[in-house]
């Protein structure tokens, strides 16, 4: 084929070969533009804007972005969504990321019986709605009719037990690890495909050198699977700052108690639709709109030319 | 250094029965080669004998301890893989120390160790680099060189050279030899190349479908092979091989092939009526006037290789056959030829497929 494509390349020249790229390139350019581009240089663009009382859009630059730092009924739910969602992030780094390493080095044991089994089991949450988790898991830990407290009687831990997900100190760290279980599959799944590609040979032969699996694991196949894990630490961190779904359906578009919960997506959700007392700005949620696609841009730029390139990636 | 020996090891996967009973016993400093079709179960036993995979029955013995139960690294070995297996984010003089800083050996014995190995494989200009930065040829030194610095009893080398190249391939064969001579360490080294196993070998051990067929110096393989399977497998062309039966005239056994070429035989454990399988090697067919029993065949293709040329021919019922011509002037193809053996380079094999010793006169 690229032999093809050069020799239609080689043997048209001008309109021929616009043509061609036309026809090769025109649909993908079209719909990334019509779905991608515009709606992204439109936010930016609203962004930029402001109305006044009869509703008409004047041009106010960087105002908003001003405004959203600076001005005291902005700036303080901006940074406690932003302080949250550090927060969130965190938490699947420390929890999600290592757990899900831990599970797929176990499951990639060649002595191990029923991988299957667990790999689905594991997987499961995943595959359900978020509604379906946030209602399970208020129901699972409400002081009211939920089974934690139970549970934790059982063993004689009755004791431990708090209303977790009604608590300022502790509602989004337990959202958080609601979503680490219901996630931990992915980053499972994209570590054991790294780990079941590392060749039997390598690991026949560190046996041979006197390793024992354990050390295995952290001095062969854990340094063999770092580009894997530096792609998992790159979509848990665009995926957590897109965050929604969860705190909106366990804890609505307030994300109680008292915004302890608040990430920027639900901030951004507020801002944009409004709520409650709270009247809807098209040009305020654009402008918070605009700020998490250039907090994640910076991310991914930090971890693109600072990180990935220190990853060397093996082949065998 | 030290003798291995194995007693009736059997190794079966779920219900696939892999190695059968293998008893062998290998002498202190003796190179061992391996050889045997792909799938009969070579690397199956060298992973055994490492400790990598479990027996299914069977005893290990390694110097004077048994090492069933031993893990691979108590039990003073070494390997060679296939892939050269080397740690790719490691460079080469951490590949060659990873075991043993692990181990928990003093750096200044690492030091002494890894200097020797790398002036014994000359890899001064590779310590530094990492593996991805080495040729084939330098990847298996550094495997060779990481098995070196463990100074093990025995090293374990499965098919070492099979990635190389054939000049390479070639060059690394001498080394290994040389190696060999220089260490004086016992060797068990699988291959499923037979110019390998005759050239590196002092004992060539035959395996098929998990049994050992043959064990026996390269050359005593090749001139009395034990059975039909050793004497298809070892030489190359294979020997040519022609079933007949035998009939009782008077005093006299008579071999007789499909095409009418007839052997007077004898040995007590040929009896008339009896199906015999004659052998012949490509390179003790004889041809023209002879004083020996001869058949005539067609010559359908010719192979020329310079010093000799192979001749593929077919006899007057069919059955195929080659043979091999030395000089110049080979016959053409279509031309019918004359051919016939010395009675003592003739092989024969019974119906059970062993050898029959001295059968033909
Ligand atoms: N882990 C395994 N599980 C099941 N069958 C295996 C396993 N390893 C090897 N075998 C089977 O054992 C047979 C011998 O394999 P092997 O020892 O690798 O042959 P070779 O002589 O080519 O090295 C093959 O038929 C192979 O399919
Ligand atoms: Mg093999």
């Amino acid at each position: 084929m690229p032999e093809l494509t050069q020799s239609a390349l080689s043997s048209k020249s001008g309109f021929g070969r616009l043509a061609l790229l036309v026809f090769f390139l025109g649909p993908a350019v079209v719909i990334y533009a019509a779905f991608s581009v515009y709606p992204l240089i439109a936010t930016m663009a609203l962004a930029s804007f402001t109305t006044d009382q009869a509703g008409a859009y004047h041009f106010a630059g960087i105002d908003n972005f001003i405004l959203l730092l600076t001005d005291k009924d902005w700036r303080g739910p901006f940074w406690n969504a932003l302080g949250n969602n550090v927060l969130f992030f965190i938490i699947h780094m420390l929890v999600q990321n290592p757990i899900g390493i831990a599970i797929a080095g176990l499951l990639s044991l060649p002595a191990l019986k029923f991988r299957a089994t667990y790999r689905t089991l594991i997987f499961m949450p995943t595959m359900l709605s978020v509604v379906i988790i946030g209602f399970a898991w208020n129901l699972i830990l409400s002081p009211l009719w939920g089974v934690s407290e139970g549970f934790l009687k059982f063993f004689g831990l009755g004791s431990l037990f708090q209303p977790w997900l009604g608590l300022e100190g502790s509602a989004l760290i337990t959202i958080g690890l609601i979503s680490v279980w219901q996630f931990v599959g992915i980053p499972l799944m994209l570590i054991y495909a790294a780990l079941l590609n590392i060749p039997e040979e390598l690991v026949d032969a560190a046996r041979i050198d006197g390793l024992s699996h354990l050390r295995i694991f952290f001095h062969v196949k854990l340094p063999l699977i770092m580009p894997t894990i530096g792609l998992v630490s790159i979509l848990t961190f665009v995926g957590n700052f897109n965050a929604f779904d969860l705190v909106y359906a366990i804890k609505g578009a307030l994300a109680g108690p008292n915004f302890s919960t608040d990430l920027l997506g639900t901030f951004f959700y507020r801002t944009f639709f409004g709520n409650q007392l709270q009247l809807g700005s098209p040009t305020m949620g654009a402008t918070v709109a605009t700020a998490m696609f250039l907090i994640i841009l910076m991310g991914v730029c930090v971890y693109l030319f600072l990180v990935q390139r220190r990853l060397e990636r093996h082949s065998f | 250094m030290a003798r291995l020996n194995l007693d009736q090891v059997s190794k079966s996967f779920g219900t696939a029965e892999i190695l059968k009973a293998v008893s062998l016993s290998i002498e202190d400093g003796e190179f061992v080669v391996l050889v045997g079709p792909s799938g009969c179960g070579k690397s199956t036993l060298l992973r055994l004998i490492a400790g990598l995979d479990p027996m299914t029955s069977g005893t290990l013995q390694i110097g004077d301890r048994v090492v069933n139960d031993l893990a691979p690294a108590e039990r003073k070995i070494a390997m060679v893989f296939q892939s050269y297996a080397l740690y790719p984010h490691r460079n080469v003089r951490d590949n060659m120390t990873f075991g043993l800083k692990f181990s928990g050996m003093k750096k200044d014995e690492i030091d002494r160790r890894v200097a020797e190995a790398t002036r014994m494989l000359q890899l001064g200009e590779l310590l530094e680099r990492k593996p991805r930065d080495l040729s084939g040829g330098q990847r298996q030194r550094v495997a060779i060189g990481r098995a070196i610095v463990r100074e093990p009893d025995v090293f374990l080398f499965d098919e070492p050279l099979s990635n190389l190249d054939a000049a390479l391939r070639v060059s690394t064969r001498v080394e290994i030899a040389r190696l060999h001579a220089m260490l004086r360490a016992t060797m068990i080294y699988v291959t499923h190349d037979q110019t390998e196993a005759m050239t590196l070998a002092d004992r060539i051990v035959v395996m098929n479908k998990g049994r050992i067929e043959q064990v026996g110096a390269p050359l005593d393989l090749y001139f009395t092979p034990a059975n039909l399977f050793v004497a298809g497998f070892i030489g190359s062309p294979g020997m040519n091989l022609f079933s007949a039966h035998l009939t009782q005239a008077a005093e006299t056994l008579t071999a007789t092939t499909g095409f009418g070429y007839a052997l007077p035989v004898k040995g007590a454990t040929l009896a008339s009526a009896a199906s015999v399988t004659i052998g012949i090697r490509p390179e003790h067919v004889l041809f023209g006037e002879t004083p020996y029993q001869a058949f005539s065949a067609r010559v359908d293709l010719v192979e020329r290789l310079g010093e000799i040329s192979y001749l593929y021919c077919a006899t007057v019922n069919g059955t195929p056959l080659i043979a091999e011509w030395r000089g110049r002037h080979t016959p053409s193809v279509g031309d019918t030829v004359k051919l016939s053996a010395d009675p003592g380079t003739i092989h024969m094999f019974g119906a059970d497929g062993t050898r029959v010793p001295d059968a033909v006169r």
